[in-house]
Parts: structure tokens; sequence; C-alpha cells
């Protein structure tokens, strides 16, 4: 369980209020991953979100490209709220890191029970996918945009 | 002779008790080594299924260059600016051969290869320095001397 204080900071939560991100604050768990460790590779199913707490990160496309994180509140596994749940990009540890941990089958649970706090996570969801967009391949988009 | 009276006279008690404590010590021994699974597996999916943890591990340990340079590391997080600096030389000889802009997954898989420790903090610590930048192609480069901000694609 994650402070709802402490996940409002965050920019992917931000537009919640305090009675839905307790929601989110009961399903969120605190881990923590080494350097140099795979927390997502590509092509498995998909089913945890991660939001960079602290450390580095690098976000691996199949075709070799790559993008880093290091701001806090970056968010990857995006594809655990998106059909059909695959991860489209591999995610290793450049230094050790802690992360807040959201399971995807929980958090769709809630997006399809509470279309409020729905709305609100996917439209940071879609502002997440559109920036990595330019890196998926074709075969990955064709896919997100056929839901399969 | 038959029954308790063939069983002493043959040994018989001796022997069975033999056997149960045969029996006892063999359970026991193998509870201890089932008590061990958990621990066993722990290491087995902290170390070995991840092999980029390990294996620069084992290799430092058969290489004197690699062990200097792995030993700051197991005290603390810091880097001694020296070896920082011989593991930066290294990853700008690689990417020499590759040409830049470069793969920045490829420039991390070599360096692992060619048993290079740290490379990912090492990486790291030149992306937070802006050594090293990302471009929005989601290719990487040297920066030019002087040039310290931050590119768009290290966020």
């Amino acid at each position: 369980m994650i402070p709802t204080e402490e996940l409002r900071k965050y920019e992917v939560f931000a537009d919640l209020d305090p009675t839905e991100l307790k929601f989110l604050s009961n399903m969120a768990e605190t881990t923590q991953a080494r350097e140099g460790e795979v927390l997502i590779r590509a092509g498995l199913p998909a089913r945890t979100l991660y939001i960079l707490k602290q450390g580095g990160l690098m976000v691996a496309f199949p075709d070799g490209r790559a993008i880093t994180f290091h701001k806090p509140g970056r968010v990857v596994g995006w594809s655990a709220l998106v059909s059909p749940t695959c991860y489209t990009a591999s995610v290793t540890c450049l230094t050790d890191c802690t992360l807040i941990a959201l399971s995807g089958s929980e958090l769709l649970r809630l997006v399809q029970r509470n279309v409020a706090v729905g709305t609100k996570i996917m439209r940071k969801i879609s502002e997440v996918l559109s920036r990595r967009l330019p890196f998926l391949r074709e075969e990955d988009k064709r896919r997100l945009r056929d839901g399969r | 002779m038959g029954g308790l009276s063939a069983i002493s006279a043959g040994n018989g008690w001796l022997i069975a008790a033999l056997g149960i404590s045969v029996v006892f010590f063999g359970l026991a021994s193998l509870a201890v080594v089932i008590s061990y699974f958990p621990r066993a597996i722990g290491w087995w999916n902290a170390n070995v299924q991840t092999p980029q943890r390990i294996v620069p591990t084992i290799k430092s340990l058969f290489s004197r260059r690699e062990r200097k340079a792995a030993l700051p590391a197991a005290k603390g997080d810091s880097h001694e600016a020296g070896e920082l600096g011989d593991v930066e030389e290294a990853l700008r000889l690689i990417t020499a051969h590759m040409g830049e802009p470069f793969k920045l997954p490829r420039l991390i898989e070599v360096a692992e290869q060619r048993g290079l420790a740290r490379v990912h903090s090492t990486v790291d610590r030149m992306l937070v320095r802006g050594t090293m930048v990302g471009g929005p192609d989601g290719l990487f480069r040297w920066a030019k001397a002087g040039a310290t901000e931050r590119p768009s694609q290290t966020e």
C-alpha cells in the first residue's frame, strides 16, 4: 500500500481526487530492482505497470532504439492497460531502482468499474503512449489498432 | 526355536533399531535439504535468472582489472573518477567501431561481452552528466566538448 499523498505527486495520478487515489493506494506496492535487471521483456504478456520513484531506466525497443528515464513519475509498462496487453519494449534498470508497481488486471478492473477514475488514468496513459508511438514497430501499432 | 526368542537369537532387535536409525537419519537429512530450498530458489531468482548481474561478477573473479573496478561498487554506490574514466574510454572505443549515432542497448551488450564492469550505472552517470546524449530518434551520441545540457530523450 502506498500513501495517497505520495501517489498524488506523480503526473499520471495528478488529476485524481483523494477518494479516487485511495482505490489506487490499496493496490500499489513499492518494489526494488537492481542495476542491470530486466524489469520488462518485449513480447511477454503485460501484467504490471511501473512508476519510477528513484533511479534510472532504459526502455529498449525491438529495433535497438532506446529512451532513458531519470525523473520520478515516469511510467513504464503501459501495455498492461492496453489490449493486446503484451509489452512492446524491454525495460532495464540502469541503476538500482525503486518503483511503484500496479497490477494491470486490478487496474483494468478499477478502470472498468469506475468511469471517472478510468477516464483520468486512461487519458494520462494515452499521453504516455503518444510519446512512445514513434518508437513502436508497425506490427505493434497494427496490434494496438486491432486490439489483438 | 521361533517367535521372539528367534528374533533375539538372530540379532533381530539390533538390526531393527539400526534400520529405524538409518531411515530416521535419511529423512532428517532430506528435511534439512528441503528446508534450504526457499533460499536456493531465492538465490537462483536473484542471480542466475538475470545473467546480466552474475556474469560481470563471475568475470570479475577472473580478471584483475575488473576486480579492481568492482570492489568500490560493493562498498557503496560510488565510482572512482579514474575507473569511470576507464569505462568511458572503453565505451568510446566500442562506439568508434559501431559509429555514431549508436544504439544504446547494443553498446551495453557489447561492453558486457567485453567484460566491462558496471556498464549500466556508468552509462547512467554519463547520461545524467550529459557526456552521452539521446536523440529524439532513440539513438545516442557523445556530447560535443563543453555541451552538458540534458537531451530531450533522457527524461
